[in-house]
């Protein structure tokens, strides 16, 4: 139940100590693959840092496109929109407060949604954007079972659809501080991709409320490395803070604890 | 536009979709194998749009933001709602998003008509205002009481000298 951060194990391979932040950061940013068109909706401080950190690092090419920042300031929410349903988006970005077994998530409320406990934001086009982007990140900053639940409250998106709607073909990838997960939307169940340094696959499964594919052997997530943190503590803070991206966050937020 | 659905990508298997009685799942006429979500028009009676300038012909040039141009192309009426009213407004106008008289069925001299939002150049948000706004919002009861407070029986001159708006324009708008 309660909140995961990473415990480098001891010893002589002991990875640098970083934020759950910064380890999400580090993980996305891998995984984006050069020459891709990113974005992120507002407030998305991991996804604008882990687009720039992959661009500062084996992604040089990739367009970056962070709402909000003083580059791309003004209301473009219906650009990247229509970016998106025009099959252009490569990457896109999804936090949410619950996940299910069916690959649901829930960005509106939390308890019965005619009498919710908790009303949240809701999601401009979470319900349009993960359907048109060619891939989606999730990613929360809890591997919980309030998180990770059999069903979700409220259905903002969907990863099963019948044939005839139109999907990209990738799989959903799920990053938390215990592991990495994966959405096949043909088996309709998540799999463990790796176990981050200092979790098991009980850990995983303890704090996940459905059942999912775990290897076993489960691999282990390689840890963010010295020069990867070095990068974004240094050229993409920086940066962040140099364009108006998220910058008092930045200041805070990359830095050794 | 003037049609009557658009397809949209997306939605199907939502609560969203599923709580709505406005979009409905067909077939793409021109491409048998893809079934995509169709949004019926919204065409609202009236819109009432805050602009910084108008002129008494109708064209103006509204707050930069949202999609305000198309909402007033969707309506049956338009009531313009203006910081100033001037001469001629034209599209080569800078400093908003320029609407045509041709969609405009009424102007309204209103300064400070914005708030609690802002207007860039005349004044900033009334932060206090809107989060007195939000947390009145969180139920039936304490929702009533802000309408009965602000809005119900109130004309805008009470109200604005409720919310003590004319204190935010800190200077005379140019």
């Amino acid at each position: 139940m309660s909140d995961a951060s990473p415990t480098p194990t001891a010893g002589a391979d002991t990875a640098p100590a970083c934020s759950t932040e910064e380890l999400l950061i580090v993980l996305m940013s891998r995984d984006i693959r050069d020459w891709e068109t990113c974005a992120c909706g507002a407030l998305s401080m991991i996804p604008a840092a882990s687009m720039l950190l992959a661009e500062a690092t084996h992604a040089e090419h990739i367009e970056v496109i962070i709402l909000g920042s003083e580059q791309l300031s003004g209301n473009l929410g219906k650009d990247i929109h229509f970016l998106s349903q025009r099959g252009k988006l490569d990457l896109f970005y999804h936090s949410a407060v619950q996940f299910d077994a069916e690959g649901n998530f829930n960005l509106h409320v939390i308890g019965d949604p005619d009498a919710p406990d908790r009303r949240l934001p809701g999601g401009y086009g979470s319900g349009l954007i993960s359907y048109t982007a060619k891939r989606i990140f999730f990613f929360r900053t809890e591997h919980s079972t309030r998180t990770f639940v059999p069903k979700v409250d409220f259905i903002s998106g969907a990863s099963v659809t019948p044939p005839e709607i139109k999907r990209a073909p990738e799989p959903f990838r799920l990053y938390t501080p215990m592991a990495i997960m994966t959405f096949d939307r043909e088996a309709g169940r998540y799999a463990v991709e790796s176990i981050h340094e200092g979790f098991t696959a009980d850990d995983v499964r303890a704090n996940t409320g459905f059942d999912l594919d775990i290897p076993d052997p489960a691999p282990v997530t390689p840890p963010p490395s010295a020069e990867e943190l070095h990068t974004l503590r240094s050229e993409v803070r920086d940066r962040m803070i140099e364009t108006g991206t998220y910058p008092e966050w930045a200041e805070t937020a990359l830095q050794p604890a | 536009m003037g049609v009557p659905y658009i397809p949209v990508r997306g939605l199907a298997g939502t609560d969203v979709f599923a709580r709505r009685d406005d979009m409905t799942l067909d077939r793409n006429p021109f491409n048998e194998d893809e079934v995509n979500v169709m949004a019926v028009a919204q065409n609202p009676d009236v819109a009432i749009l805050h602009a910084r300038k108008a002129d008494k012909d109708g064209n103006a040039l509204l707050r930069r933001h949202g999609e305000d141009v198309m909402i007033a192309q969707a309506s049956n009426r338009v009531i313009i709602t203006a910081e100033e009213i001037v001469d001629r407004i034209t599209p080569d106008d800078i400093g908003g998003d320029y609407i045509s008289a041709i969609n405009v069925t009424a102007v309204v001299h209103a300064p400070c008509g914005a708030h609690p939002t802002g207007v860039d150049g005349y004044y900033d948000m009334d932060r206090d205002h809107i989060e007195e706004y939000v947390s009145a919002s969180t139920d039936d009861d304490s929702f009533r009481a802000y309408l009965d407070r602000y809005v119900i029986g109130k004309t805008e001159a009470e109200y604005q000298a409720m919310v003590s708006a004319r204190e935010l324009v800190a200077e005379p708008a140019s």
